[in-house]
């Protein structure tokens, strides 16, 4: 027999997956997570109750790196590595550097932000225990599933089941990885 | 993501309609991909697509042979159609951003379904802009010195050109329309890997969605980065588009030395960019049977859109007239009547009917119901956009500061060439686009059906 992953409910509605995550965090339960086909509005905010500023600000570092490398290379370039005259203009004419860098300021910004929202989303993962539930294809089509993961400290799959029925979820299954 | 319909218009036609589900849209919109053989349609576009590549190819090895001069480049006239279809691919790129990223901004309900096919069309649209001026450099295999790295030759690139800033805004706009697109895409490439059958599509689009599960902490760092890309990528195509209007400015060509052209530029890339994007979705709506997500509301909502294109443009228009006739440059003067009155003077003019006097007849909500004259009209401000960069690109040149440097131009049969052969790489892409991915934001669309159901 395979180890307990969790247990996963299938709710039909994002109200009623919303009401569920509610009542489980009011219950105590912290090692839990939900998947659903489309983003619910507040449903992260249950679930990962902590602000999130990480992903902003890693996005702005990037902004602020980008710039400074885009300004570096147009210096290095035409001031200090191969110094041109071109119409008598300065070597470091900052007003022609300027488009470059507020390019590159943004290409570093956007890849900040794509690759930092992978990482902290922990992707690429092509494997994941949660994947083993059937019930959890629907997933990304027309269900909302909660996971109550058994590296919960009370965890208790009997209980767990008798809570989801309580919730209205419409399939439970354990979930063996 | 908070949407709001606006009240005034359509009650008959809603954003999706009424009997899209969750599971119906997921199926519909991924059965498109995951169905075994592709329907007769795609089979014959994608050959005639794939037929117009190869004479890209063809044109591009005769011409990599025997150098531009196959093409009909002169002096004084040394910027071709190469140059100007360069301009008009770049603004039909930028017009999938502008519908894709702009209209986020704006949480406008129609982007949902149409800003899937918008991307498609830019990153296919993007590679044919690319190829023209690195096909026009006479010698193409030496491109690679535009990129600033340190080399062995100690040699730089001209940081301080309007060429080489654009160089930098292409490379730059292709790379993060990319990571743009893979962003908006990734839950529905895991709605492909859900609902595939076969083990080899499994491991495929599997492959392709990274593993996403879509985790309440997967959607708020993407809605997050999603939100800000967004904000990002819309000023960053308004300043694509504007340094391509530098490359002209910044030149002391009469005709072309104007400050007003960076947005002039960007005014014809949101009509034209948005006429494509009409007439794909017209295409795609028919082709794929998808008439209950691409409703009346989106054709309605980008023909407004195409609609304030125009009136922007015809802005622009104005004031391409007034500094030469205002102004007390003689040559500026001549240049410009010779540009309406001259040999470009029916490129002229039927442009600007095309552009801006047809358009308006969008002003009808008859009109932005009709299918059919939404595709012809969308047609006619596409080959209207693109004569207006031909004649603008070439009226200039053709008659410079000094009478005794004019001449003309006339493109060849490899002019015409590499115009098709664009187009076929255009083509083929979009076709592969259609068949692989999801042409539809599913993850999207859901949130608007989910609030059409709770109204």
């Amino acid at each position: 027999m395979k180890d307990l992953f969790g247990v996963i409910a299938v709710f039909d509605t994002a109200e009623a997956v919303k009401n569920a995550a509610a009542r489980l965090r009011q219950q105590g339960y912290r090692a839990f997570e939900a998947y659903t086909p489309y983003p619910i509005e507040g449903l992260d905010q249950i679930i990962h109750p902590r602000p999130h500023r990480l992903l902003p600000g890693l996005m702005f570092a990037g902004a602020l790196l980008g710039a400074a490398w885009g300004y570096w290379i147009q210096y290095w370039d035409e001031a200090l590595n191969y110094p041109l005259n071109v119409g008598g203009r300065p070597y470091n004419s900052w007003p022609a550097f300027m488009v470059s860098t507020f390019e590159f300021m943004l290409l570093a910004a956007i890849a900040a932000g794509f690759f930092g929202m992978l990482a902290l989303s922990r992707l690429p993962r092509l494997y994941h225990p949660v994947f083993e539930a059937t019930a959890f294809a629907r997933a990304s089509r027309d269900r909302f599933v909660i996971c109550i993961e058994a590296s919960e400290p009370s965890f208790d799959a009997s209980v767990v089941r008798r809570e989801f029925e309580q919730l209205g979820a419409e399939q439970i299954e354990e979930v063996r990885a | 993501m908070t949407m709001t319909l606006p009240s005034e218009f359509l009650p008959d036609a809603p954003v999706v309609a009424p009997d899209v589900t969750l599971t119906s849209l997921s199926e519909e919109v991924s059965s498109r991909v995951l169905m075994d053989r592709a329907p007769l349609w795609w089979w014959i576009g994608f050959a005639l697509s794939f037929a117009l590549f190869t004479v890209l190819i063809i044109q591009m090895g005769w011409l990599f042979i025997g150098g531009i001069g196959v093409w009909g480049v002169n002096i004084p006239v040394a910027w071709g159609l190469a140059i100007a279809e360069y301009v008009w691919w770049i603004a039909l790129a930028s017009g999938g951003t502008i519908v894709s990223a702009l209209f986020f901004l704006t949480r406008s309900p129609w982007r949902s379904a149409t800003n899937r096919i918008a991307e498609s069309m830019l990153l296919s649209a993007a590679p044919c802009a690319g190829l023209m001026p690195i096909m026009h450099l006479g010698r193409p295999g030496l491109f690679y010195w535009l990129f600033p790295y340190s080399n062995v030759m100690g040699v730089w690139p001209q940081a301080r050109s309007p060429l080489w800033w654009d160089f930098i805004c292409l490379l730059c706009y292709i790379l993060m329309s990319i990571m743009y697109y893979y962003a908006g895409i990734l839950p529905d490439l895991a709605t492909v890997r859900d609902l595939a059958r076969s083990r080899f599509k499994q491991i495929f689009y599997g492959i392709l969605a990274l593993g996403w599960r879509g985790s309440s902490e997967e959607w708020r760092n993407r809605r997050i980065v999603y939100a800000i890309m967004s904000a990002i990528m819309a000023p960053m195509v308004v300043s694509v588009h504007s340094v391509v209007g530098l490359d002209f400015a910044g030149g002391l060509t009469p005709g072309w030395h104007d400050t007003q052209f960076p947005p002039y530029f960007f005014f014809g890339a949101v009509i034209s960019g948005t006429a494509v994007i009409m007439m794909l979705t017209i295409m795609v709506r028919w082709g794929y049977g998808l008439h209950d997500v691409l409703t009346g509301y989106h054709l309605n909502a980008l023909a407004k859109v195409m609609l304030v294109g125009s009136v922007m443009l015809g802005y622009a228009y104005v004031w391409e007239a007034f500094g030469p006739l205002y102004g007390s440059d003689v040559a500026e003067r001549t240049e410009f009547f010779q540009r309406i009155f001259g040999f470009t003077a029916p490129l002229f003019w039927s442009e600007k009917i095309l552009t801006v006097v047809i358009p308006q007849l969008l002003w009808l909500p008859l009109v932005r119901r009709n299918q059919l004259l939404l595709f012809l009209i969308s047609g006619g401000i596409i080959v209207g956009m693109w004569q207006e960069r031909i004649m603008f690109t070439t009226a200039s040149l053709e008659h410079n500061s000094i009478p005794s440097y004019w001449g003309h131009y006339w493109p060849t049969v490899w002019d015409w060439a590499a115009l098709a052969g664009t187009i076929g790489l255009f083509l083929t892409m979009f076709f592969l686009f259609l068949r692989f991915a999801p042409i539809v934001s599913i993850a999207e669309v859901r949130e608007v059906v989910e609030q059409e159901r709770s109204k």
